[in-house]
Formats: structure tokens, sequence, C-alpha cells
């Protein structure tokens, strides 16, 4: 056997391999990696962002966001939307994506447009919608009033329980088409004759959707559970444009109060907000990783 | 075929709805002309050109034309000054921050329009931003000296200053009339006089003698600057030691309590269903919120102006907002942008008249005050002449100490008050405001 000069076959496609993924490659990690590892550089100084200095400590914006009440509260108030409003989203979903998945409804697509229709309009401008219907003189107030369910217009947006509710109707109204659209896709997926079987059977409608349903969409579920939670814990635009995390910063969660940290009202810390941009990134691996696990089926 | 033309007439109106949304949005801005990055103006080639960065076209813009026509007249014929218009205050403060951030400040204009309260914290922060105008051609005494405390950083001049805060307290004279009260029974007055008139008003008219924005917490700091206290103390939160603080306190949770004082959520609730809605017998802010009180067109000549009340009843004086404009590092033509501050904010009658003609901006400029502009009666405010009063009242507001975490202050005391009104004990929350400022400052 005569030895080639320069590369084999296999060498060669191997190579090749390696250069088509090379351009995308090589953008994460200029785009994507370069910047999360200066991001955790940044984590690590403090002083004005001209002339940032290494914190001493080294790890001290880390220990000292767990000293800081107000963020301590914003995580609470992220993961108090998290708990309240995720679950009521997806069933909704769910349920919503089983109505229409019936095949003997008719307008079938006009529902479906309906309900995904919320999902087109822009964060800010629906925030801004809610904040004008939920206002002391807002459209609710006067149905609410002229119905005789309220006595005189209440401040929703100024109190902070109303706040929190006002905030989740915002969240449902606005995410729910979006997951149900995923559920469709998986029910598309589950053959009819399964739920035909199941009539046979006797099954009804109730013993169906937990039987047949349920498990057969769980991967969907699952995504959907990762990418709520995950667009949760970065809850953003709500915050700042519907209550401005007031009142009393009982609304704020902790985007709000990291971008509060770099461009709001305060002094400028990007070392500090850094390192809190990190803490949630840690907790968006870790719930995503336990979710991973529970929903996982291999033995 | 159907259901194809439904889903694309449900896509036309939510498309028509957006734009309408849009449309009615940006009514409530301060300012919606098109400031676009890419095509955004930093600075120009011509010698006699200089750029400036200003956001408010209906206040501070005509100013800045009132001042450039003003130089053009009588210093230097081909001199132009071309104004960069920007959406609000705070986005002059992301252009310094981000470009301090990177060390490069060619994306600022030679001259930048700078809010006052903001000003020490980021020459602190990016200390080149910044030209300094000591050696300009200002009498600096010609100022009133809490206007001039502002932009002055370890002596050394930064800022011609341009309009004030003065603090004035408007209220209706026929809602007073109407609960037996004249406007001189509201000046020089204790806090607990104003209450009983205020729940007067109230009960007779279901308006409010006052108004808060409740995310902006500025009425706080008003109060305690007319008493001549601030919110620090030697660099260091002033806050549960601070007794004349702790009685200011008490007395927003009780004019809360008393229909006398009404919490608007926000900004815009503030500016636009507060007073706009014709919800307030009174409104008490810098002079700048006039241009707002003159929006409800229906109580023009109902309005008179006033000083505030204080702790021990005599008049008080004092000064929220206001800017100054500031010459950039980016400014190649530093000769020409200092003669020409000096020029006009520094010491020119005639951009002050038309500034206060066609802006409403009325000057800290203490000779400016005497010209004869300023002693015209204003019609929607009852003919009087308010702007002479606010110039004399500008020379009374008492120096107090600043600090680069003003805004930060207000925000925990803003969040404590909510809290006390809502229930809580006021010494902890007072305190938990000074621990969440003694965290933010790093003490």
């Amino acid at each position: 056997m005569e030895k080639k000069k320069g590369m084999g076959l296999v060498a060669k496609q191997k190579a090749a391999g390696w250069i088509y993924l090379a351009p995308a490659t090589i953008l994460i990690a200029i785009m994507s990696f370069w910047p999360m590892i200066q991001a955790f550089l940044t984590s690590l100084k403090t002083g004005s962002s001209a002339n940032m200095q290494w914190v001493e400590p080294i790890f001290y914006n880390y220990t000292r966001m767990f000293q800081d009440k107000i963020f301590l509260r914003s995580i609470g108030n992220t993961f108090f939307y998290l708990i309240i409003q995720v679950p009521i989203m997806l069933v909704l979903a769910i349920l919503l994506a089983q109505l229409l998945n019936n095949r003997d409804l008719r307008f079938k697509g006009f529902f479906r447009t309906c309900v995904f229709l919320p999902c087109a309009t822009a964060l800010v401008s629906y925030a801004l919608i809610f904040k004008s219907l939920f206002a002391t003189q807002g459209l609710i107030n006067t149905i609410l009033v002229d119905l005789h369910i309220l006595k005189e217009n209440y401040n929703f947006l100024g109190t902070s329980a109303s706040a929190k509710v006002v905030i989740i109707i915002a969240l449902i109204w606005r995410w729910t088409g979006y997951n149900m659209v995923f559920y469709l896709a998986g029910l598309q997926n589950i053959e009819y004759s399964v739920y035909e079987a199941a009539k046979i059977d006797g099954a009804n409608g109730w013993k169906t959707f937990w039987g047949i349903t349920v498990p057969l969409l769980k991967p969907t579920i699952i995504m959907t559970f990762i990418m709520s939670i995950n667009g949760t814990l970065q809850l953003f635009d709500e915050s700042v444009n519907l209550t401005n995390g007031g009142p009393a910063n009982s609304t704020i969660t902790m985007s709000h109060y990291i971008y509060n940290n770099s461009f709001g009202t305060s002094v400028a810390n990007f070392g500090y907000a850094s390192a809190m941009a990190f803490l949630v990134f840690i907790l968006v691996a870790i719930l995503a990783f336990i979710n991973m696990k529970v929903g996982d089926t291999r033995d | 075929m159907k259901r194809k033309l439904i889903s694309m007439l449900l896509a036309g109106t939510m498309v028509l709805s957006l734009v309408a949304c849009g449309g009615g949005g940006s009514d409530s801005g301060s300012g919606d002309s098109g400031d676009d990055a890419e095509a955004e103006v930093t600075t120009s080639d011509d010698e006699n050109t200089l750029t400036v960065a200003a956001w408010d076209p209906s206040f501070n813009i005509p100013a800045l034309e009132a001042a450039a026509a003003d130089y053009k007249e009588n210093v230097n014929a081909d001199f132009n000054l071309e104004i960069v218009e920007q959406s609000g205050s705070s986005d002059i403060e992301t252009k310094i921050k981000t470009a301090g951030s990177a060390g490069d400040y060619s994306t600022l204009t030679d001259i930048v329009l700078f809010q006052d309260h903001y000003f020490k914290q980021y020459q602190r922060d990016y200390p080149d931003a910044f030209v300094d105008i000591n050696d300009a051609d200002i009498n600096w005494d010609d100022f009133a000296p809490e206007k001039i405390d502002y932009s002055t950083v370890d002596g050394v001049h930064y800022g011609a200053p341009v309009d004030g805060g003065t603090v004035i307290c408007a209220y209706r004279v026929d809602l007073l009339e109407e609960a037996g009260y004249t406007i001189d029974d509201l000046t020089g007055i204790t806090w607990e006089k104003f209450i009983e008139i205020g729940e007067a008003v109230y009960a007779k008219t279901g308006k409010y003698l006052a108004t808060i924005n409740s995310d902006g917490n500025d009425f706080i700091y008003l109060m305690l600057q007319a008493e001549g206290v601030s919110q620090f103390k030697d660099g260091k939160p002033y806050i549960t030691e601070n007794e004349t603080l702790g009685e200011v306190v008490d007395l927003i949770v009780e004019m809360a309590q008393k229909n006398v004082l009404y919490f608007a959520n926000s900004w815009s609730d503030y500016t636009d269903q507060v007073i706009g809605g014709d919800m307030v017998a009174g409104v008490m802010n810098g002079n700048w919120i006039i241009p707002t009180i003159k929006n409800v067109e229906a109580n023009s000549g109902k309005w008179e102006i006033t000083t505030m009340p204080t702790l021990s009843g005599e008049e008080g004086y004092a000064s929220n907002g206001g800017s100054s404009l500031y010459i950039t590092a980016n400014c190649e033509k530093v000769d020409l942008a200092k003669d020409f501050l000096a020029y006009t904010f520094g010491g020119s009658t005639v951009t002050y008249d038309n500034a206060l003609l066609d802006g409403g901006v009325v000057s800290t400029y203490t000779p400016a005050a005497e010209s004869e502009v300023y002693q015209q009666g204003v019609e929607y405010f009852n003919d009087t002449p308010i702007y002479a009063q606010i110039a004399e009242w500008t020379a009374n507001v008492p120096v107090i100490e600043q600090s680069d975490y003003h805004y930060t202050a207000r925000e925990y005391l803003g969040a404590a008050i909510i809290n006390i009104i809502n229930g809580e004990d006021r010494d902890a929350q007072l305190k938990e405001a000074e621990d969440n400022l003694n965290f933010a400052m790093g003490n």
C-alpha cells in the first residue's frame, strides 16, 4: 500500500465538516461567548464605566446582592409571577389547543388567528395599552363603576396587589396564544386513531385528555415550560412600562432592577448589574436543568 | 379561501390599530421628532457652526434658538447653531454614559443641555466628558447661587445656566374663593394651615390642593429644601436622625389621608390625568410645570401663583429640576462655544427675553428679571406678573447639600412614604430607606 501525501479521504471529509461549521462557530464565539466572558469580568469590577477597578474582595458584587433588599424583593416578585402565571397560562394554552384541534369545529383558522394575534403585538405597545385600560380613569374602571361592581374608581396600578394581578393578566393575554401554537403542532402529531381507540374503550373526554393528550404532548409541555420560565425570569417590558416597578418597588422584576442599576435613574453601576445578570443566568440554567430531569422519561 | 380572507382582514385591522396606537402614544411624550442615530449630527466642519443637543421643542429649544439669533445678530453674522433634538433628557444622559464607557466622545455634540441634578455624578464618573468654562466671560455673581452650585465642581464652573427650577405653588383662585379663601391665605402659611385649607377645598369642590408623582417623589425634597434641609449630610444619608424629614413625612402622610394630596402613579399620570384632567386646585413644582398647567385652556385666568408653605409659617422657596449647557470633550471650537455661551446665557437680556416669550424659560440671571418682558402680566394667571415673581424668588432659594445619589434617595423615600400611607411603621420604613440608600452608596 502506498501512502498518499496530504490528507486521506476521511480526514478530508472531516476537515470539510469543520470548515462548514467554522463560520457559525466563530460568529457564536465572537458575538455570544466573548461578551459573556467580558460580562463576567465586568461583574468582578466596580466604579464608573470609564474607569472600572477590580472589586475587593473579588466576589463582593455577588455577596452584595444577597444583602440588597430591593434585589431580593425583585427575585421574590419574579418568582411570584412565575409560580402564578406560568401554570395558568400553560393550562389555558393546552385547553385552547385541545378545543381548536377538534375536527368538527368550524372557523378553526379564524379562532386560531384570534388567539395568536396578541403575540404579534410589540411588548411595549401592549403594555401601554394595558396601562391605559387599567388607569384610574381608564376603561376598566369606567365599566366596573357603571356596572356598580365598584363604588368609585380604583387605582389598579397604584396598589401593589392589584398591580401584580394586572401584570399577570397582561402576561397571560400576551403569551397564551404563543404557547397554544406549540401545543397545536404537538397535537397534529398524535394519531387520531388513538383517540378513536380510547373512545371505543369507553374513555370520556376528561380521561382521554389526561390519559392520551398530556402524556403524548410531554415533550412539547416541557419545552414550553422551559421557554416560559426563561421568559418570565427575564421579564422586563411589563414591569417597566406598566408600573415602572411601583408602587414602592412592589412589582419590580430582576431584569428591571438590573436595568435601573445600569441605565435607570440610579448611579450607573455596570459591575453590580452584570453580577446580578449572571445570577439570573444561573437561575435559568438550574431551572431548565431540573425541568429536563423531571421530564426525562428514559430509565 | 374564506379563512384566508378573514385572517387577512384581522391582520389588517391589527396593523391599523397599531399604527393608531403609535400615533396616540407619541402625543404624551415631550417631543417626538425623528432622531435616528444613523442620521444624527454630531459636530460640524464649518468653523462658525456649533451643534447642541436639547430635548424640549416647546421649552428649551426655543430658548436655544433665541440665543443663536441673538449671537448671530450682535456678534458673529456667520454664526450658526444646529440643534439636535432628542426625545428626552435621558437620551443625553445615556449618550454620555455610553460614550464615556467606550472612551470615545465622538458621538457627542459640541454642547449638550444637561439636567442639573445629574451633572456632578456624570462629571465624577466621566471626568473627560466635559470642558470647564471657568475662564469664560461670565459674571457668576449675577446668577442665583443655588443654580450655580449644581454646575460647579471643586470651585470650577462647567455649565452655562439656562432655566431654573424655582418652585411655584399655583392655585385655582376661583376654587379657593368657593371654599372661602384667597391666594393671600396661602402665602406664608404653615403646613397645618395648608392642610386645613386643602380639606375645605376638597369638601367644597372635590379637587385636591396638591399632587405628587409617586414614582418621582419630588415633594419630600421640595418641602425639605424650603426648610433649608437636605436628605444628605456630609456626603452621608441624613434620614433617620433628620427630625425635619420626619415631620415632613408625617405631613405628607396626613395630607394623603385627608384628601389634600393626590398620588399620581407615574409622570404621565401626573401631567395628563391629574393636571390635564383638571383634578386639582393646586400644583406645586418647578416653574417648568407652567406649560402643563396651561394645557387646560378652559381654566385660563383662574390661576395665580405664590410661594411654598413651611413648617414655621414663613414663605418657602425651593427649586426642582432645571438644566444648563455644557461643552463636551468632542468640541473642537471651544473658544467659539465659550464665547457663545458667555454672550447669550451668560448675560444677554435679549436672549432671556426671547427665551421667556417663545419658550416660557424663566432665567436664573438676576438682571434679566428687571427687563420689561418679565414685568408683563400673564393672561392665564389672572394677569399677574408671574415671571417677575418667580425671578424674585429664585434668588431666595437656599443652597442645600446635593448628592450624586439625589434621585436614588428620592426613590427610596418615595417607596417609604407609600408604605407608611399603607399602614407601615414610619420609623422602620425610614430606617429601611436609609439602609437601602447607604447600601446603594456603598457606605
